[in-house]
């Protein structure tokens, strides 16, 4: 019997020691395991004739998808300089300025008259896609991205999920509303609710994404971080949030939506959202993809900063201006 | 990049952004009461009609009406497919999004002076208003 002392990475949470210790525990060559959260460490007890680099190299391959990493030496984190936050700040203040100087400018106001069809749609989606609904939708995409990425999920397979989940969810529900010809997912203040939420959850990410929650450790508590991880590796939950990007608020989403409503037949609305829908992928997933090759790259740090900075701003005005919207403090500003 | 130069960029950029914000109209040639270039309010048969454009936005943004005569307010949508169309009045309790192309005529019953009307777009970035006198 011998022991082994290793440095883990990745430990987010409280939960995150739960969930190591069963991983590994359940391990043939793994008699006990114990993490030591304060220090980054676990100590493993086993029988196994292997080196120490072999078995750490056999238990990060067990919790490797959970974002986890089990290593003899420390693995040196990106030297956390003070430096990195002094780009990022201007960098993502740019950003901003330029996307709301570009909604103020008035070029989006592009008018499109006459009958709404397939191809008008599909126009009117890639201007959306640069609107202020970029400020909703894709601020959630780019925060939700970028976590992903930093946590080293499987991406790739996350973010097709999600843009699959969107496109099929508002080509069906656009049927639906043909059909229907009812107003579903169009009541306001359920909308305004959600994309309320949807401004908390990247005011959240974003303060994650600077780094302001890294010192102490605690991101959420441990029952509802233990849920979200447990979430983010299934299949359904990326599909969910394509499915729900259907009820944001968009001012753009909600005209095709009644145009759908308007179109009579299941296969006309679901013809209007679906080129939509296909209008705004460029965009998105330029965002969630773009975002993942910065953040394997050596840029990595002033990426995640970066987004960081616009995911905030772009959650503040989602969050006045829905509380505007839902008529609970005045309107602050006029894009 | 040095910490100094990084402050100085980002305190202008703040500014800059304040100035999106807060700042004035971006077509100033529509001042108050004024829609295309004719008036927006006025009294027709003992009804006062204020006319609003949605289109990226509301224009004008500030109108004066006078309290204590019926007022409709028609709000004219043309090709309109931004938030500008889901228009919510909360004080009548109107929520609708408009069709892109058309004219819509929302009933403000006899508006009391000094208590002004507010429109905004459904996801709250653009909004209106109307002061009666």
């Amino acid at each position: 019997m011998k022991t082994y002392v290793y440095h883990i990475t990745g430990t987010h949470c409280a939960s995150c020691k739960i969930l190591i210790e069963d991983v590994l525990g359940e391990q043939e060559l793994v008699k006990k395991a114990q993490v030591n959260l304060k220090k980054e460490t676990i100590e493993i007890e086993t029988e196994s004739e292997q080196t120490p680099e072999e078995i750490a190299v056999i238990l990060t391959s067990k919790i490797k998808s959970n974002g986890y990493t089990v290593s003899v030496e420390k693995i040196i984190k990106e030297k956390e300089n003070d430096g990195v936050i002094w780009k990022a700040i201007p960098i993502g203040l740019l950003f901003l300025a330029l996307f709301f100087f570009l909604q103020k400018s008035g070029i989006l106001n592009l008018g499109i008259g006459g009958q709404t069809t397939p191809i008008t749609s599909f126009i009117i989606g890639l201007i959306a896609s640069v609107s202020s609904c970029l400020a909703i939708v894709g601020g959630l995409v780019l925060s939700l991205s970028a976590k992903i990425s930093e946590d080293n999920i499987s991406d790739t397979k996350t973010f097709l999920l999600f843009h699959i989940g969107r496109l099929v969810s508002f080509a069906v529900l656009g049927g639906v509303l043909g059909v229907v010809g009812n107003a579903i997912g169009i009541n306001f203040t359920f909308t305004s609710i959600l994309g309320i939420i949807a401004s908390l959850v990247m005011l959240f990410l974003g303060l994650n994404l600077v780094g302001v929650f890294a010192k102490n450790k605690i991101a959420l508590p441990s029952g509802i971080f233990n849920f979200f991880r447990r979430v983010e590796h299934k299949t359904f939950a990326p599909l969910l949030v394509g499915f729900g990007t259907f009820f944001l608020p968009c001012g753009f989403t909600q005209s095709m939506q009644v145009t759908a409503l308007g179109s009579g037949s299941f296969f006309s609305g679901f013809f209007i959202m679906f080129a939509f829908a296909l209008g705004t992928l460029p965009m998105l997933l330029l965002l969630s993809f773009g975002s993942a090759s910065f953040a394997h790259s050596r840029y990595a740090p002033l990426f995640f900063k970066s987004a960081g900075v616009v995911v905030i701003g772009l959650g503040l005005f989602a969050l006045l201006a829905g509380l505007a919207g839902l008529g609970i403090i005045n309107p602050l500003f006029n894009i | 990049m040095n910490k100094t130069v990084s402050i100085i960029i980002t305190l202008g950029l703040v500014i800059a952004l304040g100035i999106v914000f807060f700042g004035g109209s971006s077509k100033p040639q529509e001042g108050e009461n004024v829609v295309g270039g004719k008036e927006s309010v006025e009294i027709r048969d003992g009804v006062q009609y204020i006319t609003i454009d949605a289109k990226g936005g509301y224009s004008p943004k500030v109108s004066t009406a006078q309290g204590g005569i019926p007022t409709k307010l028609i709000v004219k949508t043309n090709g309109t497919f931004d938030c500008s169309a889901s228009l919510v009045v909360r004080s009548v309790g109107f929520q609708k999004i408009l069709q892109p192309t058309g004219e819509t005529e929302i009933d403000l019953g006899v508006p009391k002076s000094g208590e002004p009307l507010v429109g905004v777009c459904g996801m709250g970035m653009y909004s209106f208003w109307v002061n009666f006198s």
